[in-house]
């Protein structure tokens, strides 16, 4: 039993090492050439990203809009001046991260 | 030499270049087929040596002829059964010691053996020189040296197999049992009073099986001999008269005879150039090995397959994903186009099937690089070694050393994935233990449970998010060990279970091309098995969750809405320069052109490719590129209206899904279950949640998401949590514990049937998880209730349940655990010092 317990402690130091998902986030993000940028997001099995939290920072990091996707996993806010960020932030190993300047009208 | 085909079986050791050989006689001409009721590939092929054909059977790699595993009752079988006229053992010439171990056996069972020294290029770069007339001459079996890689000894081979076939000759070498001839010879005696048995088998080989307690032997005899039953008690007398005797088992000694045998052997005809080498395996050995270094070089390894396989694989696979969307994107191409509200059944099943069938090619970067790290570890001889350390403590639960990697892979902690962790599970060589592992690697965290897990604790156990993380990542495993306990006590005794009987192969570093191969060959054969398979179900479950479909009072009510919002944009149109150039036919036709642009658009970060694309677009049609890019003042204008249609369009898509679904026969499911599963705290929409989950795990909380209604301003968690007012956290806890115990996803429960080779099995798989999970949810629940204990109070005495639970079960003793034991000790003592 002693080794039984090593065995999970290392384990569960093992686990803890990294969280990952075994489906991929996506986001494909399009200027719609009216000062709103709108994004799409979604899971490579086809879950829906309804929900899930966006966050739109500048090119320092700074929060500028915080929101979510809605129920048809899509999200549409005013394009920002300047250098931005967008975040999918669908919890650890659920990010995915599109640069402003490579969303193109 | 007549005309009919000789049959001539290829047997070897696991790595010794077996198809090589195979391809060098055939030329590569072969037919796979399964052997009768087994899922081990039976690889045939023929060729003609002058006159005579040559069948050629390629039984499957084994390292002895024991009954244990799978592959090893194949190989005998078919020895036994099918008389094959020239039996070809491909040894590996640099490892001859090992690969003798088989030899002998078969020279054993008195067929007619070839021994092909293969690899004979490795042998020399490493420097041993092998005196083939001597090991003839010991053996008194022809000898070849070949190597089939570069083509060398085919010639010598074929003339070998047909000098074979001529000629009766039996092999003069005999394994000498010294304490234990005796009782061979007594038990000879008494098999020779059946004249029928010594014709058709073997007699001094079925002597020693018997006395080995070999199950498949006692078969055979019982088939064979009227007087078996005596025969079978004058054995099992011999056997503990032996054991008392000499102080030892007979499976230990007959192992050891023959393990000493082959050194000697060895020791005669090979000469090595140094022991450097095994000495360094040895020296390695000595830490690898180690009572105490040995578990935690263990879990480093463990940790740097699990960065490697999935947090790595992971990444991977997001960079391999635009090919398969590519698919996805394809197909919505040349399927039938979209409609307003429902899609042409062609469409909607066929993307159906195509999604269905991509989610799961996404993880195939993933197997890629776990297949070619458990093939490094597999050439390495790691894995020998890994099983011996963890055997012990896995043994009292009826696991085996080898499903560490299943389990690890399976999630032990959080975030595995359970298809390559029950595919994982083919390297257990002990049935029992493989069935029991088959059975508990879904119990195990896959990452596709975390969503649910993290919208519960969000909702219902924010402020100890920590600890009920800890909780829910730990407690599945105390409960799978005692799950996998009873299920080896009660519905597995039968199954046989394998003594660890394995010998440590020397380290040596893997060819990058060897693996390489493997793990294509794997990969290959998984998408054969699991794609087509997977097909399949897609469309079972598109039934299930689509039909009967909407009634026509709700078809109609949706239509009301489509005929409004055209008719807002045709309102819109009549204001513009478009009027009567744009008519209704068109609203739904730009919405397409829009997609269809964004598509073509996607991944695009240029904007001069970009330009490029709209032009084509804006060719294609102006008077759509006006609207869709608001052109011009009545573009701008029109895109407003048109995004307001669309918005409908998707509103009216997303509520009749989600309504079909729910009067779908899915959906009358999670109502019927209702009265049931209310002792968990679960009410019809759960139900249906959980049930949509069987298709794939992920579909929980996306189902949760879309039957609570929510919309961009409010979370999962804050929805549920207004749409639910009598939810408390208990019935969350609940419904964690269901959802760790919930019975393996459709991919997962495919791959449970072909590794258990049984529809039984994957339906008790799915059978038991089912009602384990409700017996679960339902004691904490009306427990937890009754006892009045607030979510956290009941997930700790719960917690402490499972692990005193799992204490108590490890202390019950596994019936072979007594005698399998020593075995290992011995063993490896030899090998590890």
């Amino acid at each position: 039993m002693k080794k039984l317990m090593i065995v999970l402690t290392l384990a569960s130091l093992l686990a803890f090492a990294g969280q990952a998902f075994a489906h991929s986030p996506l986001m494909s993000c399009f200027d719609n050439g009216d000062g709103t940028v709108t994004c799409e997001g979604g899971f490579s099995d086809g879950s829906s990203a309804s929900g899930v939290k966006i966050h739109v920072t500048d090119g320092g990091g700074k929060s500028l809009i915080e929101t979510n996707m809605n129920q048809d996993s899509e999200v549409t806010f005013k394009k920002p001046d300047g250098a931005y960020m967008v975040i999918f932030d669908g919890g650890a190993g659920h990010t995915v991260e599109v640069n402003g300047a490579d969303i193109v009208e | 030499m007549t005309s009919t085909p000789i049959l001539v079986a290829l047997a070897g050791q696991p790595n010794c270049g077996k198809s090589t050989v195979f391809n060098l006689l055939t030329g590569a001409r072969q037919h796979v087929a399964n052997y009768p009721g087994v899922t081990v590939e039976k690889k045939t092929g023929s060729f003609s040596i002058g006159e005579t054909r040559v069948e050629l059977v390629d039984l499957p790699g084994t390292y002895s002829l024991t009954s244990y595993s799978l592959e090893e009752r194949v190989a005998r079988d078919f020895l036994l059964g099918d008389n094959p006229g020239v039996v070809m053992d491909v040894a590996d010439a640099s490892n001859l010691k090992r690969n003798l171990y088989l030899t002998l056996q078969l020279i054993e069972m008195e067929v007619p053996t070839i021994l092909d020294l293969n690899m004979m290029d490795v042998a020399e770069r490493r420097g041993q020189k092998i005196d083939i007339l001597g090991l003839e001459k010991i053996l008194g079996i022809p000898v070849v040296p070949t190597t089939a890689k570069r083509g060398a000894g085919r010639e010598q081979l074929r003339e070998a197999i047909v000098r074979t076939a001529d000629t009766t000759r039996e092999s003069v070498f005999r394994v000498n049992y010294g304490p234990m001839e005796p009782y061979i010879r007594e038990l000879l005696e008494r098999l020779k009073e059946e004249p029928l048995l010594s014709v058709q088998y073997p007699l001094r080989w079925l002597a020693v099986k018997l006395l080995e307690n070999d199950a498949e032997a006692m078969d055979l005899l019982g088939r064979n001999h009227p007087d078996a039953d005596r025969i079978l008690e004058a054995t099992e007398a011999a056997r503990s008269k032996f054991a008392a005797e000499e102080g030892n088992e007979v499976e230990r000694h007959i192992a050891f005879t023959r393990h000493a045998a082959c050194a000697a052997i060895s020791r005669k005809v090979v000469t090595m150039p140094t022991e450097r080498k095994r000495s360094l395996s040895d020296r390695a050995d000595r830490y690898i090995c180690n009572r105490y270094l040995g578990p935690i070089i263990l879990v480093a390894i463990l940790m740097v397959l699990y960065q490697v396989a999935i947090v790595f694989g992971n990444w991977l696979a997001l960079q391999v994903w635009p090919a398969w969307g590519a698919l996805e994107d394809f197909a919505a191409d040349v399927l039938p186009a979209a409609g307003f509200m429902d899609d042409p059944l062609l469409r909607s099943l066929g993307l159906w099937v195509v999604k269905s069938t991509t989610a799961i090619l996404n993880y195939l970067p993933i197997f890629f690089l776990l297949f070619s790290l458990i093939a490094i570890l597999e050439d390495s001889g790691y894995m020998p070694r890994m099983a011996f350390i963890l055997d012990r403590l896995f043994r009292r639960f009826g696991l085996h050393g080898q499903s560490t990697l299943p389990m690890i892979l399976g999630g032990v902690y959080v975030g595995g994935c359970a298809i390559p962790g029950v595919m994982a599970t083919k390297a257990i060589p002990d049935e029992r233990a493989r069935l029991a592992t088959i059975m508990i690697v879904p119990m195990m965290n896959c990452l596709a449970k975390v969503p649910l897990y993290l919208i519960l604790i969000g909702a219902y156990f924010a402020d100890v998010g920590g600890f009920a993380m800890f909780f829910i990542a730990t407690v599945t495993l105390f409960m799978a060990l005692p799950v996998a306990k009873l299920l080896t006590l009660t519905v597995f005794k039968k199954h046989s279970s394998a003594p660890f009987i394995m010998e440590m192969p020397p380290y040596h570093v893997p060819t990058v091309t060897g693996v390489l191969r493997r793990a294509a060959e794997r990969v290959w054969l998984f998408l054969k098995k699991i794609v087509t398979v997977v097909a399949a179900v897609a469309v079972v479950v598109f039934v299930l969750i689509n039909y009967p479909g909407l009634t026509d009072a709700r078809k109609a009510h949706y239509a009301e809405a489509e005929v409004k919002a055209v008719d807002g944009f045709m309102a819109e149109v009549e204001k513009t320069g478009y009027q009567g150039r744009i008519n209704r036919d068109d609203v739904l036709s730009i919405i397409l052109f829009d997609e269809a642009l964004k598509r073509a658009k996607q991944g695009v970060t240029d904007q001069e490719k970009s330009n490029v694309i709209n032009q084509r677009f804006e060719v294609r049609n102006p008077v759509y590129y006006a609207v869709v890019k608001r052109v011009g003042g009545d573009g701008k204008a029109l895109n407003r209206a048109i995004k307001k249609v669309n918005r409908v369009r998707k509103q009216v898509r997303r509520e009749s899904r989600a309504e079909r679904f729910e009067t779908s026969f899915l959906g009358v499911m999670g109502r019927t279950l209702e009265p049931v599963t209310q002792w968990a705290g679960f009410n019809w929409r759960i139900n249906i949640a959980l049930l949509s989950a069987f298709a794939a795990k992920e579909n929980s909380a996306a189902t949760l998401g879309s039957i609570y209604g929510l919309d961009g301003s409010q979370s999962v968690q804050e929805s549920m949590k207004a749409g639910e007012s009598g939810f408390t956290a208990l019935h969350a806890l609940a419904l964690m514990l269901f959802m760790a115990l919930y019975p393996p996803c459709v991919p997962t429960s495919i791959m449970v049937r072909h590794q258990s080779n049984s529809t039984k099995w994957m339906l008790f798989s799915i059978g038991y998880q089912t009602l384990l999970g409700l017996f679960v949810a339902s004691l904490v629940f009306t427990g937890g209730t009754l006892l009045g204990l607030s979510g956290f109070q009941a997930m700790w005495a719960f917690y402490g349940l499972c692990v005193a639970v799992t204490l108590g079960m490890g202390l019950i003793p596994v019936p072979e655990e007594t005698e399998a034991t020593p075995v290992i000790t011995a063993i490896c003592k030899d090998n590890c010092s």
